[in-house]
């Protein structure tokens, strides 16, 4: 090779050198993902320090005990409900919304004009089954209870989040309307009781688990006549039905050995309500806190305990991704009532598939008497044992 | 290697400062043409980064008339349940430590997750909630905290608009590579509360982003239910927009600086031209007798044009690694320069785009080829006979000298035509600028040969027959002589016309301070965007400050950005005093009939280069976006201003109170009573404000000092480009003029043997070369001041609509000539030292 041509050459390749150089430094791929390492702590953590405690049984006042008490790490207004269709269709549809505490209530935010800043979180659930179609819709929602986004007043009774609400319709608190919409799928119902409201537990203190506080302030509306319409696929459809509206708020509910519970609210046609959860051990027995009620046609209220409670499990279902497994076919005796109910989902798939994984769906009760009802199952899977515990 | 390449090694090796020099200008050239183009790059994609970081995954977005929104259109939006939708709060920041600027980004992490993923917000992400919602926290990038030292949990001091803040530090977010480190590096994340709070900004949004979904129809339907949702004031837009618009504000300021730095490499490609002609007139004898001897015309071409992509490949690859070096210098200048005219940009590193280098390398060696095509054709076309003999071509040079000032008449007439038949292109005005540069070069030679003749008697007066014959030499070699000239003409010439366009805006802009800072004191928030404040200056402050004993008169005044039928636009609302009326000065429009108008009802003002931008006049009506809807303005006058090149719209403050519910002010101007010292005044009005907001207290010589001074930090750039291009044309000079000298030492032997001493022969090479550099000078001075005529009245008005007086600075012209004649100086010390000490009888052997 010619000595130019050599030059050339070296020239041509430190210039090649020198472009891939630069290329080498300043190629990045496209990828946007980051990561946030730090700040750990669960928006729902179990850090209780600072909140107030369900203690002790406390006069409850009405309407103000409708609203929030913010005191307190968690609170729920749950609705849920079965319904039927102008040509008998059978619907259930869940709606509730959250509160959560994000920090304690005396360390208040900072002071700060603006109306965003809030330690208050608001979540709301809202599911439909169809009956019929067998398919199952549900739907999850954060805000923060500030700037008129989300919040919960009393008097006029409302609680919302965005443009999910349930909401007095006039002056008193009921009849309750309930607002729920979502692309293709909502309820609008009007809600008004046929029974009184009846307090749980120990009058209204609900105790979860061993030791002062792991308890809730827990009242029920166990049957609420309920008319409206149901949105499906973007046809509106009139409904009428049963609803059943539980409030519930506290700081600690469950034990640390305590991984999840098994909750039924049922109709019974012979006019009486039950309710009973069953808390679940980490080793898969009953743990001696599982309580329930009946509420007799009158309103008037038995208490049931563990022991008058027989459950067992006939069938079960896993989730399509194989995950989590619940039982979906039960038997439910209490022997002392005359009560032997074989209780039957709609269908199978009705778990929430959303922060936190949970199977809630309507069913059908067989036996000593027909009914319908609804059940709730957490703590079945890896994710932790309540949505917001 | 063939006999003929070894020809050409064994000149380009012989000739080792000539080749060196050349190659310097070619490489001082690509390296200002690629550092420009990195800095210019790098600033951008790093705005480009940080908006696209801050926008997200979001296609549209939500934003009021001014620069903020109430954040009751967000409640709306959600309740008629359009979703993805996520409120932004957002503004920029200086954190204490480090002096850095930060973007600060004021989020909901509860509707964020799907706009922007990389924060790890969202129900599955790690972010701690209840103190990211509850405390004044950030989140910042893990990189950056490291180089600031900052630790998780560490408060910082963030200031903005002149009050600091504390937040602390609620965690780090940790890029997973290297182009989401840059996009982050200078952001901190905070809640909307928190943001809300640190912006002074309650109930306000900046502005709601959105994800509509990409099919078409569904497109559509979208965005239709969103419009249908939004009150009058919101408006809805592509999220590029906002970026589009930024990139838009400095595409006349890119253009520019991408031209001056084109300008540095056309001077450079003068300088091959003239080494390459040079070179081929050198060894006419040595051609001629190759041709003889068989070399076709061909392996001739070929032969010159290899050694000149010799020469540009060397001064290419010389050139980018200088343009990467200088880029890491200019980039800083840049982004300070934008900052303080456009937009708020922190461009930490530069960016080595590899297209750029590219460019820079094919820029170097095509110039390079281009400017040695004519003497490659020279080397090739004449007949062997007249080759060999240089005499013939001397004088057939001399005789077609009238008719290439002919041709130099027409590119120039052609450039003229390029101005006359464009309106707004800025690119024909550099065009044009180009035609006058080539025609003024064709000219040269004819001006060489009219000038040197000129100056033989008195020369010959001075200094007797050695003066005679050095101002001959010049007209006998004008092949060599010619060339040189014109390339050291255009050189001198470019930084003659930058310096006089500089002077000029200067001065016009110190003259119009002058006319419009007529008040005694003037108080402003600091604002990281010298000239386009909208920062607000605190309600308390502006009580205080009104109240302040020995206050004779205050006027407000409001800047905003609002939405405009035409675009983007700055409006101002002034409250008119006695004053006011002297301040404006008026291009079009009768002041008389005007300010009553403005005064009382929607009439507006338009400042010159807004009413470029969007050609409106007087007459015409300006249709604003409101917070009462879309409303018509009458423009009743256009105004000098020369404070932003992007124009501004100025209205009554009763006006736009009446349009806005803004109540702001942004800055205020005060006049003492007659009984109070503007110093005494000034110390008062501090100490009334003293621990409120930090607000800058400024008497009207010290806001002018100021304005003056940002002015010329803003054209340090254009004066580096320039002093560069100085260095072009000094090294020009310098190689031309040497190697004229150089080459002529058989002459020289020639002299020595006839009896002349060193001494002489010395004085002989220096009066020539010095000669030769004032014609140089001389014919730049003229030539630069068309070049700063075309500079101010073509393309400054084409790209920034500002009429300039033109002022001619005696020192920028002194400069030339002194740079023209100690270039000259230098040039010709060299060659008589060796001449001296060269033994004539050698050098008569022709070499």
């Amino acid at each position: 090779m010619s000595r130019s041509t050599t030059l050339i050459a070296i020239l041509t390749g430190t210039l090649l050198a020198l472009g891939l150089g630069a290329y080498w430094l300043t190629a990045a791929s496209d990828a946007t993902d980051l990561q946030t390492s730090l700040s750990v702590s669960e928006a729902m953590g179990s850090d209780t320090t600072g909140y107030r405690r369900a203690t002790k049984v406390r006069p409850f006042t009405f309407p103000a005990d409708h609203g929030p008490h913010p005191g307190y790490k968690t609170e729920w207004w749950y609705v849920t409900g079965n319904l039927t269709g102008p040509e008998a269709q059978s619907y259930g549809y869940e709606f509730t919304l959250f509160r959560i505490g994000l920090t304690p209530p005396d360390a208040a935010p900072d002071s700060t004009p603006s109306d965003w800043r809030t330690n208050q979180l608001y979540m709301g659930h809202f599911a439909v089954t169809d009956g019929t179609s067998e398919t199952f819709h549900a739907f999850e929602r954060f805000q923060r209870g500030g700037a008129g986004l989300a919040g919960a007043q009393a008097n006029p009774f409302r609680v919302w989040l965005e443009d999910w609400s349930m909401a007095s319709t006039g002056a008193s608190t009921f009849p309750v309307q309930l607002h729920a919409q979502t692309e293709g799928v909502g309820v609008n119902l009007t809600l008004d009781p046929t029974k009184p409201r009846v307090l749980q537990g120990d009058r209204g203190l609900s105790q979860k688990g061993p030791g002062a506080g792991n308890a809730s302030y827990y009242y029920s509306y166990t049957r609420l006549a309920t008319e409206g319409t149901v949105t499906l696929d973007g046809d509106t459809l009139s409904v009428s039905g049963q609803s059943w509206m539980d409030r519930e708020w506290s700081t600690s509910a469950l034990g640390p050995d305590q991984e999840g519970w098994d909750w039924f609210s049922l109709q019974l046609d012979d006019g009486r309500d039950l309710m009973y959860y069953q808390l679940r051990r980490t080793d898969g027995t009953p743990s001696a806190f599982s309580e329930g009620v009946i509420v007799a046609p009158d309103g008037s209220t038995t208490t049931l305990s563990r022991s008058d409670v027989s459950l067992e499990v006939l069938d079960t279902w896993t989730s399509p991704d194989g995950t989590h497994t619940y039982p979906v076919e039960w038997t439910l005796r209490v022997p002392g009532k005359d009560i032997d109910l074989h209780v039957i989902p709609l269908f199978p798939d009705q778990e929430l598939n959303v922060s936190v994984r949970y199977w809630e769906g309507a069913v059908r009760v067989e036996g000593s008497t027909s009914g319908r009802g609804y059940v709730e199952m957490t703590g079945y899977g890896e994710s932790p044992g309540s949505p917001v515990s | 290697m063939s006999l003929l390449q070894r020809s050409s090694r064994r000149y380009l090796t012989r000739h080792p400062w000539l080749m060196g020099l050349s190659v310097l200008g070619v490489a001082i050239g690509v390296a200002v043409v690629v550092a420009i183009d990195l800095a210019n790059t790098s600033a951008s994609r790093a705005f480009q980064l940080s908006a696209e970081t801050v926008t997200g995954t979001a296609t549209h977005q939500v934003v009021g008339t001014g620069e903020t929104l109430d954040d009751d259109v967000y409640r709306r939006l959600r309740e008629a349940g359009v979703r993805p939708s996520a409120p932004v709060v957002e503004g920029y920041g200086t954190l204490r430590r480090g002096d850095r600027t930060f973007q600060v980004i004021g989020i909901d992490p509860l509707a964020d997750a799907a706009f922007r993923p990389y924060l790890g917000t969202g129900a599955s992400g790690d972010l701690d909630l209840g103190t990211f919602m509850t405390q004044d926290v950030a989140l910042m990038s893990a990189p950056t905290a490291a180089d600031l030292a900052v630790s998780s949990e560490d408060t910082l001091r963030v200031e903005i608009e002149g009050t600091t803040h504390a937040v602390a530090v609620a965690g780090l977010i940790e890029p997973r590579n290297e182009r989401t480190r840059r996009a982050v590096a200078n952001l901190l994340v905070v809640d909307v509360s928190t943001a809300q709070r640190l912006f002074g900004q309650d109930g306000r949004l900046s502005r709601i982003d959105l994800l509509a979904p990409s099919d078409d129809a569904a497109r559509a339907v979208y965005l239709d239910g969103v419009r249908r949702a939004l009150p009058d004031g919101a408006r809805l837009q592509r999220s590029d927009t906002r970026t589009e618009t930024v990139t838009q504000m400095t595409e006349a300021f890119d253009l520019n600086l991408t031209a001056l730095s084109l300008l540095a490499l056309i001077v450079g490609a003068f300088l091959i031209y003239n080494t390459m002609t040079f070179s081929i007139v050198q060894r006419r004898g040595l051609l001629g007798r190759l041709r003889a001897l068989g070399v076709t015309r061909g392996q001739v071409f070929r032969l010159v044009l290899g050694e000149a992509a010799v020469l540009g490949l060397v001064g290419s690859a010389l050139g980018l690694l200088l343009g990467v070096v200088l880029a890491s210098g200019l980039v800083q200048l840049l982004a300070q320069t934008i900052n303080d005219l456009y937009f708020v940009v922190e461009v930490s590193e530069v960016t080595v785009a590899p297209w750029t280098l590219a460019k820079g390398a094919l820029l170097g060696l095509g110039t390079t080829l281009l400017a040695a095509l004519p003497p490659a054709r020279e080397a090739t076309n004449a007949p062997v006979s007249t080759v060999l003999r240089r005499s013939t071509q001397e004088a057939a040079l001399r005789r077609w000298a009238p008719w290439w000032a002919g041709v130099g008449v027409l590119v120039m007439g052609g450039g003229g035509l390029l101005l006359l038949g464009t309106q707004q292109s800025i690119w024909a005005g550099y065009g044009a600028l180009f035609c006058l540069l080539v025609g003024a070069a064709l000219l040269t030679p004819l001006a060489v040969v009219a000038l040197a003749s000129g100056a033989r008697p008195l020369l010959g007066r001075l200094t007797g027959v050695i003066g005679r014959m050095a101002a001959r030499g010049v007209v006998t070699n004008l092949s060599r002589t010619g060339v040189a000239i014109a390339a050291l003409t255009v050189a001198i010439a470019a930084t003659v016309g930058v310096g006089i366009m500089i002077d000029s805006f200067r001065g016009t802009v110190s003259d119009w301070l002058e006319q419009s800072l007529q008040a005694d004191v003037y108080v402003q928030p600091p604002s990281l965007v010298f000239r386009r404040s909208t920062a607000t200056l605190d309600s308390s402050v502006v009580r205080r400050l009104r109240a302040v004993e020995g206050v004779a008169g205050a006027y407000s005044v409001r800047r905003v950005r609002v939405q405009a039928r035409v675009g983007p636009t700055e409006l101002v609302a002034v409250e008119p005093g006695p004053e006011t009326e002297d301040i404006y000065q008026f291009r079009d429009g009768r002041p008389d009939t005007a300010w009553p108008a403005v005064r009382t009802g929607a009439s507006v003002l338009i400042s010159e280069p807004y009413s470029y931008r969007y050609d409106l006049g007087v007459g015409d009506s300006l249709r604003l976006q409101t917070d009462r809807g879309q409303r018509p303005f009458a423009i009743r006058g256009v105004y000098y201003d020369y404070g932003s090149d992007l124009g501004v719209v100025l209205m009554s403050r009763s006006t736009y109170e009446q349009y806005y519910d803004d109540r702001g002010v942004s800055g205020l101007a005060f006049t003492a009573a007659d009984t109070t010292s503007v110093d005494a005044l000034i110390a008062d009005m501090r100490a009334s404000v003293a621990g409120l907001q930090d607000v800058l207290i400024r008497s009207n010589r010290a806001l002018r000092e100021t304005s003056m001074r940002v002015f010329d930090r803003t054209f340090t750039i254009t004066t580096v480009l320039r002093l560069l291009a100085i260095a072009v044309a000094f090294i020009g000079v310098l190689t031309a003029l040497m190697a004229l000298a150089l080459e002529r030492r058989r002459e020289m032997g020639v002299l020595r043997a006839t009896g002349m001493t060193p001494p002489q022969v010395g004085g002989y090479l220096t009066l020539q070369s010095s000669l030769m550099g004032a014609i140089a000078g001389i014919l730049s001075l003229p030539l630069g001041y068309v070049l700063a005529y075309v500079l101010v009245f073509v393309i400054n008005k084409r790209s920034f609509g500002w009429t300039l007086q033109l002022s001619v600075p005696a020192d920028v012209l002194m400069q030339a000539l002194v740079l023209a004649v100690v270039a000259a100086l230098l040039a010709g010390l060299y060659p008589t030292w060796r001449m001296a000490r060269a033994s004539p009888a050698l050098a008569l052997q022709d070499g």
